[in-house]
């Protein structure tokens, strides 16, 4: 307790330009906490994925398979489960529109992916109801649109059994997105895919773009996988089977790479204050050395010297983590609503506990490295020669 | 012109002491210097892209494709409709009379082992295709033959992929040898495995192409062939384009937001470097205060003094720019790249002009209030203080 009022007049001694420091650093651990918030986000949307659920669509980009392909797939060893998914996308002509796409689900999507946020009373709902709609939050906040609400969809000309091209869906409720699903134009809206077959255009109906299959242990992916493509090697569609982990770390893979970015720009705003932060110790010890040396006159241990140092260096960082820290709260929760309203495609961020950790450690290395130099300055200090004034 | 002398004398003293204030200086540099490299890191990305899509002969050129598919590759040009576009008014003609338009088709084929469903495509073009392309030229193996079950990969597919000339890619109806490697002036179809439009078809077993690339007698002719285009009744569900909108809109959906964020990222570090150049600049007229106390007795007049700090500040951030930005070009430039199509970083001379106005403005900011004091400071109080 003893350093305190000396370790508070060091930091104090010039307010201005500690109170610049503090800003400067603020600034660094802010965009380092997002930016680390940013990274974990993207890593959920891959980690988030589960290993057991397959992707199957058709290998050579026809896009569409048969609905009859599900059972057949159903009875590969280790499968318990295969849904379809069609989609079906506004058509702007001018193009200058976001579209509005719904994924029709059959029921077989219940048990093949369950970690679709739907609940018992969505499902039995969306039975009955063969022209409603669940919206994601994300697609309600975009949409603005209230249950009961009629969203007519605009398939293109001639995508419809009338040739309007008109779906017209019911809303019957919202629910959350799956992870990662609101980033970019598409959304979760998720309708029933009885609707289409009975009213898409004649040439489109029994089929799906997409087979959502479950299986019973994640190491049982990769081989049932390869199953698949087996057994429809000489189909036509012949299929194509991806783990859906492995489906998510490709698609990111192909992207901008976000993950490794958003570690970059953290890592050049710690470096940043680094420079600002040491040269701000420095100064702050070559011009107390004469206090240093009384200090030591007086039976300061160089051990309690380098605390005093280290501690002048640390409170500011500290204290700026834990501003930075509250400010990437408020950036993390400001992100995550302009990501809901589709305003920005960024996956939602939340602040966590293992990057407030993060951001911890890096202020405590960042003013011990900044503490370096001016501590061996001080270990080789003459003490008379500096109290004299030589 | 007294006061001229006077600006070049303080600002001259004050840069040469910088060498006693190097610690201090190089605080701004290094924050300038990361300010400046992150902007220009991240928008050489978008820079890339853009080098990769937009030809300088885009300009001139029109894409027409069937409607109602969201994806280029699931569209749907019926041939029939092929000869009426091209009879459309405004199209140029090549040495034999024929229109200088390509019929393009678009699939995706299996994903390779790790890569993503939709990363490697097929693009099947006509010969008016490769004469469009003017870069485009064989660097390995041979040309693909028209009506052979082909293809020529791309140099930046084939370095994603692993392809080369002797590789095999599974299509719908078996394996197609790839017989040569192409380059095309770093063009986005560098992406793609090129072959015959008609054969790459009937392997798909589909009828339609997905688009025409065609090319107008001059930017003007666009408007009439646009009109005659969509309201030819022969043509249902057709749509036109002026390339260079197709392709910055195709190419918006990767990158709108990605610049936006860049911005973003480098206007919240510039706040940073801000208070850090404020605070250093704050300590150099502190480290002055004598001089400036000595020139303000002698004569020199406050705004000399205010300028000279000015000056200051706005050569550090400019270091620092220039650092970041030769940082950035050292690192990134010309580095290969993959979103959903192979392309270069690159560090355009644009983002070095915006790298340097960047660290100048933070850097000038920053400088303002020091040099406003600097310049009030009273010049016996300096010599006493100081």
């Amino acid at each position: 307790m003893k350093f305190v009022p000396l370790v508070w007049a060091g930091i104090w001694r010039n307010r201005t330009e500690s109170l610049l420091t503090l800003l400067a650093l603020s600034v660094g651990f802010t965009l380092f906490g997002t930016m680390l918030t940013l990274n974990q986000a993207y890593e959920r949307a891959i980690v988030d994925t589960r290993m057991d659920r397959l992707i199957v669509a058709c290998a050579f980009d026809c896009g569409e398979i048969p609905i009859g392909y599900a059972q057949q797939v159903a009875r590969i060893p280790h499968v318990t489960a295969v849904g379809g998914e069609l989609w079906t996308g506004e058509f702007h002509p001018d193009k200058q529109h976001p579209p509005i796409t719904v994924m029709l689900v059959d029921e077989g999507m219940r048990r093949a992916w369950p970690e679709l946020p739907m609940s018992e009373a969505d499902w039995r709902a969306l039975d009955l109801n063969p022209t409603g709609i669940f919206l994601g939050r994300t697609a309600a906040a975009r949409h603005k649109v209230h249950v009961g609400d009629t969203v007519i969809v605009n398939s293109g000309p001639g995508g419809t059994a009338d040739g309007s091209g008109l779906y017209y869906f019911t809303v019957l409720g919202f629910i959350a997105d799956p992870p990662g699903w609101h980033e970019g134009p598409l959304e979760t809206i998720v309708g029933n895919l009885r609707y289409q077959q009975n009213w898409g255009r004649l040439d489109e109906r029994n089929i799906v773009l997409t087979l959502r299959v479950a299986v019973d242990r994640p190491e049982n992916a990769r081989a049932v996988c390869r199953e698949i493509e087996t057994w429809f090697t000489n189909a036509t569609p012949a299929l194509y089977c991806v783990p859906a982990r492995a489906d998510a770390q490709e698609t990111a893979d192909a992207n901008i790479n976000m993950r490794q970015i958003s570690l970059g720009i953290g890592a050049a705003g710690l470096f940043m204050i680094l420079f600002l932060c040491a040269n701000g110790i420095a100064d702050s010890v070559r011009e107390r050395l004469p206090e240093f040396g009384v200090l030591k006159a007086m039976g300061f241990r160089d051990s309690h010297v380098a605390l005093l140092v280290i501690l002048e260096a640390a409170i500011p960082t500290l204290l700026a983590t834990l501003i930075g820290g509250a400010l990437a709260w408020a950036v993390d929760a400001l992100i995550a609503h302009l990501a809901l309203t589709g305003a920005i495609a960024l996956p939602e961020t939340h602040a966590t506990p293992a990057a407030f950790g993060w951001a911890l450690a890096a202020a405590l290395l960042i003013a011990l490295l900044s503490a370096l130099a001016p501590l061996n300055r001080l270990r080789r200090m003459d003490v008379a020669a500096v109290i004299t004034g030589r | 012109m007294n006061e001229l002398r006077q600006i070049v004398a303080t600002s001259l003293i004050g840069i040469g002491s910088l060498r006693e204030r190097y610690a201090t200086a190089l605080v701004v540099v290094v924050g300038m210097a990361c300010v400046v490299g992150v902007l220009t890191s991240m928008l050489s990305v978008t820079a890339g892209l853009a080098r990769a899509y937009f030809r300088p002969e885009d300009a001139t050129r029109a894409m027409v494709w069937g409607g109602r598919a969201t994806f280029d590759q699931m569209r749907s040009l019926h041939p029939d409709a092929i000869g009426t576009i091209l009879d459309a008014p405004g199209i140029a003609r090549g040495p034999d009379g024929a229109p200088l338009a390509d019929p393009e088709f678009l699939m995706w084929i299996l994903p390779v082992e790790g890569f993503a469903a939709g990363s490697l495509q097929v693009r099947g073009v006509g010969p008016a295709g490769i004469e469009l392309r003017p870069a485009f030229r064989i660097v390995a193996g041979r040309m693909f033959r028209t009506g052979s079950r082909e293809l020529v990969v791309g140099v930046g597919a084939a370095r994603k992929f692993g392809l080369s000339a002797g590789s095999e890619v599974r299509l719908r109806d078996g394996s197609w040898p790839i017989v040569g490697v192409f380059a095309c002036g770093a063009d986005i179809i560098e992406s793609y495995l090129v072959g015959d439009a008609i054969t790459v078809m009937a392997a798909r077993r589909r009828a339609g192409f997905a688009q025409v690339l065609v090319q107008l007698v001059d930017a003007k002719a666009y408007p009439a062939f646009e009109a005659w285009l969509m309201g030819n009744p022969a043509l249902s569900s057709v749509y036109v384009e002026r390339k260079t909108d197709y392709d910055r809109r195709e190419l918006g959906v990767n990158t709108t937001f990605f610049t936006r964020m860049s911005f973003v990222i480098g206007a919240i570090m510039a706040l940073g470097a801000l208070f850090g150049v404020v605070k250093i600049m704050y300590a150099a007229v502190r480290a002055r205060t004598r001089e400036i106390g000595t020139l303000r007795a002698i004569g020199f007049g406050a705004t000399p003094v205010v300028v000279s700090v000015l000056t200051e500040a706005a050569l550090l951030g400019a270091i620092g720019a220039l650092l970041g930005a030769s940082l950035a070009w050292l690192i990134f430039e010309g580095r290969d790249m993959w979103v959903w199509g192979a392309f270069k970083l690159h560090v355009a001379p644009s983002l070095w002009a915006l790298g340097l106005a960047w660290g100048l403005v933070t850097s000038l900011l920053g400088g303002l209030f020091p040099a406003l004091r600097a310049g009030r400071l009273p010049p016996v109080d300096a010599l006493r203080t100081g």
